[in-house]
C-alpha cells in the first residue's frame, strides 16, 4: 500500500479542517481529489507530501509508519513531489529552476543535464530553457514546475488542482502529461480538481472531500443561500432566482445571513405522494442526467438548480425515472446541512 | 550663506589637493566602519532569519526587543561598552579603550538590531511558497535557508546598507570610544565635530561632503546591482 490513513485529524485551533477515518492509496494508479473549495483537498496533499503534519491519527507510507519527525520527512520528502496549485519559480533561469531539486541530490553535471533536457521536453518548454523562469506566463509556469517535479523521478507526484488558472490549451497539455507519467513510469499520481469530468477521464479512483472528511459518492449538491427570512419556526433561504427553502430554525446560528448548504443526495425523496414525508421542502424538476455510478443511479434533477439524487437499482426499476420526465422530490430537513460563510473572512 | 559657499568652494579645493590628513580620517572612517557592518552582518543576518522563521514562546517579546532597541542613543551604547573597556571594567585588561576595536564594539552593538529586524522584514515579506517549494523538491533545512536568503537578497542589502549608513554617520560612540585621537580614532563626524568646536567650517565641510559621497555611492552601486533583473524593487 502506497498510503494508508487512520483516524487522521488536522484542526487549526478549533476548527476541524481533516477527518478521516479510513483511507487506502495503492501505487502505480491515479487517484483524483474532488471537493469545493474549503473541503480540505489542500491539507490533505500537503500531510501526504509530509509537508505538514496532523493533529492526530496515523500514516503509513510504503507500508511503513511515519512517525513526523524531522530527519524522516527529509528522506520521505525525497519521494514524493507536490506541484502547487500556484507554482512559484525561484530567481533565475528556467534551467536553474529545474535542476534545483537534482542539485540538493547532488547529482552529476551529466546526469543532471539529461535529466533536465528530457524534463523540459516532455512538457514541451525544450526552448524556454535560458529563459527568465519569473517571466513566464501561468500555463507555461505550471508546465514549468512540472518539469521540476518530474525531473526527481519521484515514487509520487501530487498535484493541487493542477488545471487551475491556465487556458485550454495548457489543462490539455498538463493532463496528457500526467495521464503519460503514470503509464510510462508507473508512477502514483493524486491530483485535486474542482471538475468530476477530468477525474472521471484520468483517474483509476475519485476521491470525494466534503468539509474535510471523504464522502462515498459525488455530490454537486452545495449551494450558497441567502437566508431571506428567520422566524421561530424555521428560515427562509433563497437559493437563486425563484428557488427557495425552509429550513429549520435551529440549525442556522443566529443573525445568519449568508450560508452554505449540502443536500445529501442520499436522503432526497422520490415521488413523495407514495410516503409519509417528514418537515421538509417539496420540489418540482425535471430530469436532465441519468448515470450508473458503484451499483447506484445518480439522477440529475432540474428543480431551478440541478439537483444530484442518488437511487438505488431497486428504486430504479421501480420508479423507471428517464430524461426529460417530469419529477417531484422531497428534501427531508435532515439531508440538508448547513455550513455559515463568515462573510468578513 | 556667504561662510556656507566659501566654506564648500575650500572644501572642494581641499579634496582635489588630496590632503593627507583628511585621507586619513576618511580611511579610519571606512575602516571602522566597513568593520562593525561586516561582523553585525554576520551576528545579525543569521539571527534575524532564525528569530524570523522559529516559532518560539516569547518571539512577540524579543521583536518588541528588536524594534525598542532602534532607538537606543549612541551615548547610551558608550557609556556601557565605557564600563566594561574602561580600566575598572571587566575587560580593562584588554585595553580597547580609546582604539578602533572599542569604536567597532559600540558600532557593533548599535547596528545590530538594525540589521535583524530589517532582515527579518525582509525574510518575512518572501512568499512561503519558497519554502514550501524548495522542502517538496528535497532541501533540507540548510539548503532551504539559503533559498529563503537567496530570494530576500535584496532586502538584506537594503538592511545593511541602512546599517552602514547609521555606523558611518555616527559621532557618540565614535567620541566617547575612541577618544579622536588624531591618525588612530579620528573619524569623519569625530573630526567634523572637532572643527565645528575649532571654528575651522573648511574641513568640516569637506568630510561632511566626503561622507555624502560615499553614502551615495553605495547606494548607487545596490541600485545598480537591483536594476539587474527588474523584478526586485525595495
Amino acid at each position: 500500500m502506497l498510503y494508508k490513513l487512520e483516524k487522521l485529524q488536522r484542526c487549526h485551533g478549533s476548527r476541524t479542517i481533516l477527518n478521516i477515518d479510513a483511507l487506502e492509496i495503492r501505487p502505480k494508479r491515479i487517484y483524483t481529489l474532488i471537493g469545493p473549495n474549503g473541503a480540505g483537498k489542500t491539507s490533505l496533499l500537503q500531510i501526504l507530501a509530509f509537508l505538514d503534519k496532523p493533529s492526530s491519527g496515523k500514516v503509513n507510507f510504503l507500508d511503513r509508519p511515519v512517525s513526523f519527525d524531522e530527519k524522516q520527512l527529509y528522506t520521505l520528502r525525497r519521494q514524493v513531489v507536490l506541484l502547487d496549485q500556484n507554482p512559484i519559480m525561484f530567481t533565475g533561469s528556467v534551467w536553474k529552476n529545474v535542476e534545483f531539486g537534482l542539485r540538493v541530490r547532488k547529482l552529476d553535471a551529466k546526469s543532471r543535464r539529461q535529466r533536465i533536457e528530457e524534463a523540459l521536453e516532455l512538457v514541451g518548454m525544450e526552448n524556454f530553457f535560458d529563459y527568465d523562469a519569473r517571466g513566464l506566463s501561468g500555463g507555461e509556469t505550471k508546465r514549468v514546475a512540472l518539469a521540476r517535479a518530474l525531473v526527481l523521478q519521484p515514487e509520487v507526484l501530487l498535484c493541487d488542482e493542477p488545471t487551475a488558472n491556465v487556458d485550454n490549451e495548457n489543462q490539455e497539455i498538463i493532463l496528457n502529461i500526467i495521464e503519460r507519467i503514470n503509464k510510462e513510469r508507473q508512477g502514483s499520481i493524486i491530483f485535486s480538481t474542482h471538475y468530476l469530468s477530468q477525474g472521471q477521464r484520468l483517474a483509476d479512483h475519485t476521491l470525494l472531500l466534503q468539509n474535510g472528511t471523504l464522502s462515498d459518492i459525488a455530490s454537486d449538491n452545495i449551494y450558497r443561500v441567502n437566508v431571506i427570512d428567520s422566524t421561530e419556526e424555521g428560515c427562509l433561504c433563497q437559493l437563486t432566482g425563484q428557488l427557495f427553502l425552509r429550513l429549520p430554525a435551529h440549525t442556522f446560528p443566529a443573525e445568519t445571513k449568508v450560508a452554505k448548504v449540502h443536500i445529501d443526495p442520499d436522503s432526497i425523496i422520490f415521488n413523495p405522494q407514495s410516503t409519509n414525508p417528514p418537515d421538509g421542502n417539496p420540489l418540482n424538476g425535471h430530469i436532465t442526467e441519468l448515470a450508473q455510478d458503484s451499483g447506484r443511479i445518480r439522477v440529475v434533477i432540474d428543480v431551478g438548480v440541478k439537483l444530484t439524487a442518488v437511487l438505488s437499482m431497486e428504486q430504479y426499476r421501480l420508479e423507471k425515472p428517464a430524461i426529460g420526465d417530469k419529477m417531484s422530490i422531497f428534501i427531508p430537513h435532515s439531508a440538508t446541512h448547513l455550513t455559515r460563510i463568515d462573510l468578513a473572512r | 550663506m556667504d561662510l556656507l559657499f566659501d566654506s564648500v568652494q575650500s572644501a572642494v579645493l581641499l579634496l582635489m589637493s588630496f590632503d593627507a590628513e583628511l585621507f586619513e580620517i576618511v580611511l579610519v572612517s571606512l575602516n571602522v566602519s566597513f568593520s562593525a557592518t561586516l561582523l553585525a552582518s554576520i551576528l545579525g543576518i543569521p539571527g534575524g532569519f532564525v528569530i524570523a522563521y522559529a516559532t518560539f514562546p516569547g518571539k512577540r517579546l524579543v521583536l518588541t526587543c528588536l524594534n525598542t532597541l532602534l532607538a537606543l542613543p549612541t551615548v547610551v551604547i558608550g557609556l556601557l561598552v565605557y564600563s566594561f573597556i574602561s580600566r575598572r571594567g571587566i575587560l580593562g585588561p584588554l585595553e580597547l579603550l580609546y582604539t578602533q576595536k572599542a569604536i567597532i564594539i559600540g558600532q557593533i552593538i548599535l547596528i545590530v538590531p538594525v540589521i535583524m529586524t530589517l532582515t527579518i522584514a525582509a525574510i518575512s515579506r518572501i512568499d512561503k511558497r519558497y519554502r514550501m517549494t524548495a522542502l517538496t523538491l528535497g532541501a533540507n533545512r540548510s539548503q532551504m535557508a539559503l533559498v529563503i536568503l537567496k530570494e530576500a537578497r535584496y532586502g538584506i542589502f537594503a538592511a545593511v546598507i541602512a546599517a552602514f549608513g547609521r555606523v558611518i554617520a555616527e559621532v557618540g560612540i565614535s567620541m566617547m570610544l575612541g577618544g579622536n585621537a588624531k591618525g588612530f580614532t579620528r573619524t569623519m563626524t569625530t573630526a567634523m565635530a572637532l572643527e565645528y568646536d575649532k571654528g575651522e567650517f573648511v574641513l568640516s565641510v569637506a568630510l561632511g561632503i566626503t561622507l555624502m559621497a560615499f553614502a551615495f555611492a553605495i547606494n548607487m552601486l545596490f541600485h545598480l546591482l537591483q536594476g539587474r533583473t527588474g523584478h526586485d524593487v525595495v
